[in-house]
């Protein structure tokens, strides 16, 4: 196990040097300049020139990139050019409703997909099993700032049941704060169910046809029974794979809804990053997702043990 | 009236002039406390320095937090603010003396002084582009006594007290124990104090209770300055289909910058939401790359200019003609630098005539590129027309699409492109935009020409002679093309009704405003 443990330690660290090495090199890469984004329109060669030297942004790449791996090493992530805080706080800030909203959209897309799958699989070509499997397709092809708007008219504009934007007004409660997290966590839970009754329903279908199933039939056992305890449970590791891809995907790439829905979440702060090219928080929000994936990758992995006995590390 | 969309554009003079003086200050339907206004932005600011970028959603949110020595009224006249009267000007127009208001707070609670004044203007022209250009005219700018500061110049510079008074980019002065680069405290003498920025949630701004506001009667953003309610949050809302549905949703006081689309879905709304049209809010220009390149011979730039039809540009990009008016003069009729010089070869758009100007300019089909990016949709539309209109006149008109940050980028260097798309606000006073006309911008035009046009314009102290000289400036552009106005458009915002006492300007403002209980 600890050796299991070491190896994989070993594996995303250098995962993560990988990443590193990629996010700085493809940010610099892209055109376009920070300073002539900050200092606007009418900003000369010369104004550019003296703010980049201010930030460092004149020292040769090798230099940058060497500096950065330093403060990297402390632990800091650097400081934004435009938000004036560094990205480590710019990205805490942001963490309460990215996790928030990932958590709640993820609980909404399980709470539709496995149950919706399952019954799909039961009734393989039945009727129900069609407008499941439509549903998913349908799903699958609705983009999401479209759902987003439909709703925000529906629900925030018609019915004045939520509000149409924002994060809750300055000192707003816990409460309040997740009320504006309602309809942006349903389009992201409904539209990430697709995938969900996909996978529960193939899934469930491979198990339904094994021949501890018909066993288990011929013992009498009640189709609830065999469903939902013999069937599913052989059935999860796929399905919990793809929910926790779901959750690491939404972290970083729940962007167009946080944008639709005016969140202040990671997704907004990197879009508006890399639109003003913000390089430390570009680099640091890209490293810190990276790692977020990674880990819960792991943290996947190590669920497999918990959730199939033949498994183990 | 300008909420009323159906308004008669030709009627209007400028977005200056029609925006009518005077607001309803501190009426009864005042608030008594705890009263706040969420006002939707079209994006996160990219700072809250306000001298040192003249972004426009800087300069929204922070004219309420610091002041300007002078202001422009509701006609676009030059009036005091933090100044106590227009300043006493030398006989050869080189001295500049201004006297400064008593009792002016600082949101720190000191008075403000002169040195405050010394200071806050000599870093202006050390971050502002603006000031930068003001710099090259000032010799020095010495407090005579804690109420008095006066400016030197090399020469007599006409458009120094504009160049003060502008809100965006603004001559803003702070406290002097602040002044740092880059600004790390915001302490001005506004109406409003900054309390907190939370990136991407808001920027929130409360009222200061000691702010000492002018005796005369508002007007423009002169006068009397009273910050009735409480809280002012400007949140940013970067999806302009959101800002639309806040609006009508009731969630947001106002709504910047709303899509030319939603104009109907507005209106509509009758009760729910009032939409504000500001006219002639700006001006798109191209600008062509004098300095190397196809564009660079000016009888090909000329070429082109009877090539295009603007016309056709506006309606592509704005669609709905109630937002664009096509027309060749740079300021609208009515105003002080309205003039027609040169406008004959606005919106030509014949391709016979190009094509042999062309020839005879000795163009032999090299690529004409075209930099625009889709950050603003009608950039790229227009851009799109144009370079149909340069091919049927036999020009090899390529399109170059990229992000807006790289077009900034790009922009600067000379060997990347030929022709460029922007706009800009339109402004009271012909220096402050487009920076063309100003040295060293991209561009990059030079000639003895626009050298000579504009030092007479920019030396000669009576306005009233200040507009036929702008009109000589202007048949220079249209002879030597170092950019074109498209022609004018239109915003599109919208308030609350329960948000009483608004007044339309260029940069909108909620001093003088209250909310309905």
């Amino acid at each position: 196990m600890a050796r299991y443990l070491l190896a994989r330690l070993g594996g995303m660290l250098l995962v993560m040097s990988i990443v590193a090495v990629f996010v700085f090199v493809l940010t610099r890469a892209a055109p376009g300049d920070p300073i002539a984004v900050l200092l606007g329109d009418q900003a000369t060669a010369a104004d550019i020139a003296r703010v980049q030297k201010v930030y460092g942004l004149d020292r040769p790449l090798p230099v940058q990139f060497a500096l950065w791996l330093r403060e990297l090493a402390h632990g800091n992530l650097g400081e934004s050019i435009f938000l004036q805080r560094p990205v480590t706080q710019a990205l805490w800030e942001r963490a309460e409703p990215t996790t928030l909203l990932s958590l709640l959209a993820v609980a909404i897309a399980a709470g539709i997909g496995v149950p919706c799958g399952i019954v799909s699989a039961v009734y393989r070509g039945a009727w129900i099993d069609q407008a499941f499997t439509g549903f998913a397709m349908l799903g699958a092809s609705v983009p999401s700032f479209w759902f987003g708007l439909v709703l925000m008219q529906i629900f925030a504009v018609d019915l004045g049941w939520f509000p149409v934007s924002g994060y809750g007004e300055p000192g707003a409660s816990l409460a309040a704060r997740l009320h504006t997290l309602v309809l942006p966590a349903t389009v992201l839970g409904v539209l990430n169910s697709a995938l969900i009754i996909r996978f529960t329903r193939a899934s469930m279908l491979d198990v339904l046809g094994e021949d501890y199933v018909r066993t288990a039939r011929a013992k009498g056992l009640g189709e609830p029974t065999i469903v939902l305890k013999h069937a599913l449970r052989n059935a999860l590791v796929p399905i919990v794979t793809v929910i926790g891809l779901t959750v690491a995907l939404m972290i970083g790439g729940a962007v167009v809804t946080e944008t639709v829905f005016g969140l202040p979440g990671v997704g907004n702060l990197v879009v508006s990053a890399v639109t003003r090219r913000d390089y430390p928080v570009i680099q640091g929000a890209l490293l810190v997702v990276a790692a977020i994936y990674v880990l819960i990758n792991f943290g996947i992995d190590l669920l497999y043990t918990a959730v199939d006995p033949r498994v183990k590390v | 009236m300008t909420s009323d969309l159906r308004i008669d554009r030709r009627t209007v003079l400028s977005s200056m002039l029609a925006l009518g003086a005077g607001a309803s200050v501190g009426s009864a339907a005042a608030q008594s406390g705890g009263s706040a206004l969420n006002l939707a932005m079209v994006a996160e600011p990219p700072t809250l320095d306000i001298q040192s970028t003249p972004a426009d959603l800087v300069c929204i949110i922070m004219q309420h937090v610091y002041e300007p020595l002078f202001t422009f009224d509701a006609k676009a006249s030059l009036v005091p603010m933090l100044a106590e009267s227009m300043p006493k000007i030398s006989a050869d127009g080189k001295r500049y003396g201004i006297t400064l208001r008593k009792g002016v707070k600082l949101h720190s609670g000191r008075d403000l002084n002169a040195d405050d004044v010394v200071a806050s203007l000599k870093r202006w022209m050390d971050v502002s582009p603006r000031g930068k250009s003001v710099a090259a005219q000032v010799t020095d700018i010495a407090a005579k006594d804690p109420q008095n500061v006066e400016i030197s110049l090399k020469n007599a510079y006409a458009p120094l007290l504009s160049q003060l008074a502008m809100a965006s980019g603004m001559a803003a002065i702070m406290a002097k124990e602040t002044l740092a680069q880059p600004l790390r405290e915001y302490v001005g003498t506004g109406p409003y104090k900054f309390k907190e920025r939370k990136p991407d949630q808001y920027v929130l701004l409360t009222r200061f209770d000691g702010y000492a506001a002018r005796t005369e009667a508002a007007s423009g953003y002169g006068g009397k300055r009273v910050a009735v309610v409480d809280e002012l949050r400007f949140v940013p809302v970067p999806n302009a289909n959101t800002r639309v549905e806040g609006a009508l949703a009731g969630q947001f006081h106002y709504a910047d910058l709303l899509p030319i689309e939603a104009s109907a879905r507005l209106e509509k709304a009758v009760g729910k939401v009032v939409p504000i049209m500001t006219p002639s809010f700006g001006f798109p220009y191209l600008v062509f790359n004098t300095k190397e390149g196809s564009m660079a011979p000016v009888a090909v730039r000329r070429a082109v200019q009877t090539a295009i039809g603007e016309g056709e540009m506006l309606a592509a990009g704005f669609g709905d003609t109630r937002f664009f008016i096509a027309e060749g003069n740079h300021f609208p009729k009515g105003t002080p630098f309205y003039s027609a010089a040169g406008t004959a070869a606005y919106n030509e758009r014949d391709p016979k005539k190009a094509k042999t100007q062309a020839e005879q300019a000795g163009y032999k089909g090299e690529p004409v590129r075209i930099l625009t990016s889709r950050q603003y949709d009608f950039h790229y539309n227009m851009a799109l027309i144009m370079a149909e209109q340069l091919k049927r006149a036999g020009f090899k008109a390529e399109l170059n699409v990229v992000e807006w940050a790289t077009l900034l980028q790009r922009r600067a260097d000379p060997k990347l492109w030929d022709i460029y798309i922007t706009h800009s606000g339109l402004f009271p006073e012909p220096m402050l935009s487009p920076p063309q006309l100003g040295d060293g911008a991209p561009g990059w035009w030079a000639s003895p020409a626009k050298q000579a046009a504009l030092a007479a314009l920019n030396q000669e102290p009576d306005p009233a002679k200040r507009g036929p000289l702008w009109a000589k400036v202007q048949q220079v552009v249209y002879d030597e093309v170092p950019y074109i106005q498209v022609g004018k458009f239109a915003s599109l915002s919208a308030r609350s009704p329960a948000l009483q006492g608004y007044t339309p300007f260029t940069y909108p403002f909620f001093w003088n405003t209250s909310l309905k209980s």
